[in-house]
């Protein structure tokens, strides 16, 4: 049987390491994800992951399970992701916008989604769509798009009501339809 | 019409996620049933949703994830030298949302730092010079006038103001009813 999340939080209050190893193994992958997304670098994004990973160890002791851990450990990495692209956005030369690199091999991973002319055509729409797209509104796609989050727990991630997520949800919706509308 | 229609657009978006109550997700249901503009409306989004996750959901391809333990590890490992707590500190203080409580910390801290100067150095060119005033009060026992004039708050000036009131003779011992009564 599968130790859930909060044991493994208390075994790591106690100074097993090992078990905060455990933790980094479930959710290495989803945290690179949301940060990569955000912040269009592989190697920032893994910096950013491991960096968030590490400040979640050093606070781990603060954490009484008032939220879930996912839900804190997410809320940890996309702050930092959010800061660190206002940094990048203040010094663009320190960052390399390989976005397109990474999102060009996505695809290559099982059968190409896009696979004709005019779908090609969308993706590359879309991702210069998504590049536009301000940091608080592409942070709710991309909890919402990729981890499927629901409203509540973006909400706690992001330090903001139910209703903020739903509006800016909305307008970052409809934001990408205006840019996408001949493809769509 | 059209304002329903409006209404229920912006909706579709969070009907679509079922995040709508049981009776706002049966309105936005209901209109769409019955209406082919908002039916459209919901065929875009339903597409941009999936091409949304065909880009964002597929991991990369190349992307190892057996180091990054070790990368964690190393940070947990690592003494972390006073400097750089203290300069991540300041990092994290320079963005955007705390720089806003900056901007006018800063300008209140100077202009108390420059309102202050003249205490701890007088004279100095950067501080705020006080004028000197004068006030004119009330403070004899006799409700006569005084002007007060205060110099740097070292030396206080007392003017007494006497009326010349008519009848009154100043050289008649008016001068010891006069004096001040404190």
């Amino acid at each position: 049987m599968e130790v859930s999340d909060w044991d493994l939080v208390q075994k790591c209050q106690a100074g097993e390491t090992s078990a905060f190893q455990e933790l980094v193994s479930r959710y290495q992958q989803k945290i690179f994800m949301v940060v990569l997304g955000l912040l269009r670098d592989r190697e920032a994004s893994m910096d950013v992951a491991q960096e968030a990973f590490f400040r979640a160890y050093r606070k781990i002791k603060g954490f009484k399970g008032g939220s879930s851990f996912y839900t804190w450990l997410y809320r940890i990495a996309v702050n930092m992701a959010i800061d660190a692209q206002r940094r990048q956005k203040r010094n663009p030369l320190d960052f390399r916008e390989n976005m397109d690199g990474v999102l060009e091999e996505q695809n290559e991973v099982e059968k190409d989604p896009f696979s004709n002319a005019h779908d090609k055509e969308l993706r590359a729409g879309l991702i210069a769509a998504i590049n536009d797209l301000t940091v608080e509104h592409k942070a709710v796609i991309i909890l919402r798009t990729v981890e499927g989050l629901p409203y509540k727990d973006i909400g706690e991630i992001l330090g903001c009501s139910e209703g903020t997520v739903m509006s800016r949800l909305h307008y970052a919706r409809k934001k990408l339809q205006v840019k996408l509308k001949a493809f769509l | 019409m059209i304002k329903r229609c409006e209404d229920i657009r912006d909706r579709i978006g969070a009907w679509m996620d079922g995040e709508l109550s049981r009776s706002g997700a049966e309105e936005v249901r209901v209109h769409l049933e019955s209406c082919p503009a908002c039916c459209e409306e919901r065929r875009q989004l339903e597409k941009l949703q999936a091409s949304l996750k065909a880009v964002l959901v597929a991991g990369p391809s190349n992307v190892s994830f057996e180091r990054f333990w070790s990368g964690v590890e190393q940070r947990i490992n690592r003494q972390r030298v006073w400097h750089e707590d203290f300069f991540g500190w300041v990092r994290d203080l320079s963005t955007p949302p705390q720089l806003a409580w900056l901007v006018p910390a800063v300008i209140i801290l100077v202009l108390m730092g420059m309102f202050s100067l003249e205490s701890f150095f007088p004279g100095s060119r950067l501080a705020v010079r006080r004028n000197n005033f004068a006030a004119v009060e009330s403070i004899d026992g006799f409700g006569r006038n005084v002007a007060v004039l205060r110099e740097n708050e070292t030396k206080t000036t007392i003017i007494w103001l006497y009326q010349n009131q008519e009848g009154e003779n100043e050289s008649t011992g008016e001068k010891s009813d006069a004096s001040p009564s404190f």
